[in-house]
């Protein structure tokens, strides 16, 4: 990997094909990405009782998520600090302890170890239980959604969120009530490596008219005009993409939440019901935002469509293969029906049998195993489109593309790559907070762009 | 299944079982628009639940159709997911993937009113591309009820037995 100077090229906007094969780089990734970031866990409503536990991934590392007596939640290393043995195989329940089933110690909600069997009669009393504790993951959460972190120097899960909170919130929180997950989730293998899925998330509103063609005829509405990429769409008017400091993107398509569901008149009728508030709270920028389509990746590896509200966090497993986990978004205020219907409709789109999620699964896979081949990978990777139609925008916080069929948050999701690869630790990432998006050279964009409008 | 039902008797038990087979081969064919038309009822709830592991002693019921499902369609939604295939512009699908399922373990239950309960167990193999293998095992709960000649069915409950799919998709009958 060393041996490999340029994996991201920021002012030729290009990537070498190493970043989806090498296994130095993987294991880079691991260390400075994955061990580094705030990684999505869970979210309240997945755990929402005192008790309640899920168990997840943080990358390849195994972690139990537990809802504490005192209502906060605690994460830790799901494996025993006596041999290693893992201690919980449920998916989710609600427990007090947790017992490794290899030689029965027990662990509490929080991972502290609290109990050994034969603790007198066998180590005789002499067991620093204190120091035995499963290895405890930073959490923290932000509008219900639960994060870890396996790096105490890293910043706040709000600062890691950073500018983008200024878009989540308008959905997150939205008129009030804001967004819940229900599980439990969809989980499958994909030969790909994981930023496949995650820059297909954050910014390819390019591959949706070819790849899902098939399925936009079917489903009809407001997409299906996409469908085929026709020269004659008006794509500068119907939509953004943003990307952020830390490499959270997405693309926007005007008008179009509810856009792939068929059966949609709850979720329709819940946006019409509370846009008004939204923009009330948060301007009609974002009431826009709150009624638009949106494809998002939060950095590295957990990526959303809002408005069909599918939700997924991409596991890294070698470079080579991920573990997708699939659960739905719904307004925690929605009814009972209404929620129901949203879930059905996210699955039968982009779940594991989804009409539209099913066309992705090869070019996810084919475009990792290409590089296979010594000549093939010793090539790079484009990701020009829209390249200086896109700058600081006097509204939008980050840096804004014209257009949501564009590779602007691609852009911006490998800046922070590279950035985190390059950086020895968070106190060099931090000091690029002010100079971040100087490769996003056409400063006077979107001011010229709205001086010529008026 | 309890041990209250009646089984079927072995002239219906056969019949079942030749419709099965007719069944397999129009899915292994692509006659999908056939499969739904002749096979399908209209009124049919083609569901496939998600299960989690869950401890033995955990409480919580069983999913229902209200809950989280891979596959928890109605026909005009079975409809939408066969005529994608007709398209012409599902890329994954040209040159044409191959699949073959193996039925097993057919046990048919006379359910009263020309309807029947049938259980049965399902391999699917699939071959895609030049070297894609993927497996699949699954318990099938269905309801039949007599149409014509043959039978149609109006309940499909699909028991995948991987928790983690290990394949790029699920877009597959059963």
């Amino acid at each position: 990997m060393l041996g490999i100077p340029n994996l991201v090229d920021n002012v030729a906007s290009n990537q070498s094909r190493e970043i989806f094969w090498d296994k130095d780089v993987y294991n880079l990734e691991l260390e400075r990405i994955f061990a580094r970031s705030w990684l999505f866990l869970g979210h309240e409503s997945l755990l929402p009782k005192p008790g309640d536990f899920i168990t997840t991934y943080m990358a390849e590392d195994k972690v139990i998520l537990s809802h504490q007596q005192d209502g906060s939640f605690r994460a830790f290393i799901n494996s025993c600090t006596h041999r290693g043995n893992q201690i919980c195989h449920a998916d989710s329940g609600n427990a007090k302890a947790f017992v490794c089933n290899y030689h029965g110690w027990v662990y509490g909600q929080d991972g502290s170890l609290v109990d050994v069997p034969l603790e007198t009669r066998c180590y005789h009393g002499q067991l620093d239980k204190a120091k035995l504790g499963a290895k405890h993951i930073r959490v923290e959460t932000y509008k219900g959604f639960i994060f870890g972190c396996g790096d105490a120097d890293a910043p706040s899960l709000e600062e890691y969120l950073g500018e983008f909170r200024w878009y989540l919130d308008t959905i997150w929180e939205g008129a009030g009530g804001g967004l819940e997950l229900l599980g439990p989730p969809m989980k499958s293998i994909l030969a790909c490596n994981w930023k496949v899925p995650a820059e297909n998330f954050v910014g390819d509103g390019y591959h949706v008219g070819w790849t899902h063609a098939g399925a936009l005829m079917q489903v009809g509405g407001e997409l299906a005009g996409l469908a085929g990429n026709r020269a004659d769409m008006p794509f500068e008017k119907l939509g953004f993409q943003f990307t952020t400091r830390h490499g959270h993107g997405f693309g926007v398509i005007n008008n179009a939440a509810p856009a792939i569901h068929v059966k949609r008149d709850g979720w329709a009728k819940y946006l019409a019901d509370t846009r008004a508030e939204v923009g009330r709270k948060f301007g009609p920028e974002r009431e826009e935002l709150y009624v638009g389509h949106w494809n998002c990746s939060l950095f590295p590896s957990c990526s959303f469509l809002y408005g069909t509200n599918t939700f997924k966090v991409w596991h890294p497993r070698g470079p080579h293969e991920i573990e997708v986990w699939t659960y739905t978004m719904v307004p925690r205020d929605a009814d009972a029906e209404t929620k129901s219907m949203i879930q059905r409709e996210a699955t039968r789109s982009f779940g594991t049998a989804g009409t539209l999620e099913s066309d992705d699964g090869e070019n996810m896979s084919s475009s990792t195993f290409v590089n296979r081949g010594t000549i093939t990978r010793n090539g790079r990777i484009s990701s020009s489109m829209g390249v200086g139609f896109e700058g600081p925008h006097p509204v939008f916080p980050g840096i804004v593309g014209s257009s949501f069929i564009g590779e602007t948050s691609h852009r911006g999701f490998y800046r922070f790559w590279k950035e985190m690869l390059d950086a020895p630790d968070w106190k060099a990432v931090k000091a690029n907070d002010d100079t971040w998006d100087s490769m996003f050279t056409n400063r006077n964009y979107w001011n010229d762009k709205v001086d010529a409008a008026e | 299944m309890s041990g209250k039902q009646t089984l079927a008797g072995l002239d219906v038990q056969s019949a079942i079982e030749m419709h099965y087979r007719s069944e397999v081969r129009m899915l292994q064919n692509g006659q999908y628009r056939e499969w739904l038309a002749d096979m399908v009822a209209e009124d049919i709830h083609y569901w496939m639940p998600i299960y989690e592991q869950r401890l033995i002693r955990d409480r919580r019921p069983d999913p229902t159709p209200d809950d989280a499902a891979i596959y928890n369609d109605d026909y005009g939604e079975l409809k939408q997911r066969v005529e994608r295939l007709y398209t012409g512009t599902v890329w994954m699908e040209d040159p044409p993937s191959k699949i073959r399922y193996m039925v097993g373990n057919v046990e048919a239950f006379d359910a009263g009113d020309g309807e029947f309960e049938v259980y049965s167990n399902v391999v699917v193999y699939r071959n895609r591309r030049q070297l894609e293998v993927t497996v699949h095992t699954l318990g099938r709960e269905d309801k039949l009820r007599r149409v014509g000649d043959g039978f149609q069915v109006f309940r499909r409950k699909l028991l995948i037995d991987a928790r983690v799919t290990q394949d790029k998709n699920l877009y597959f009958f059963c």
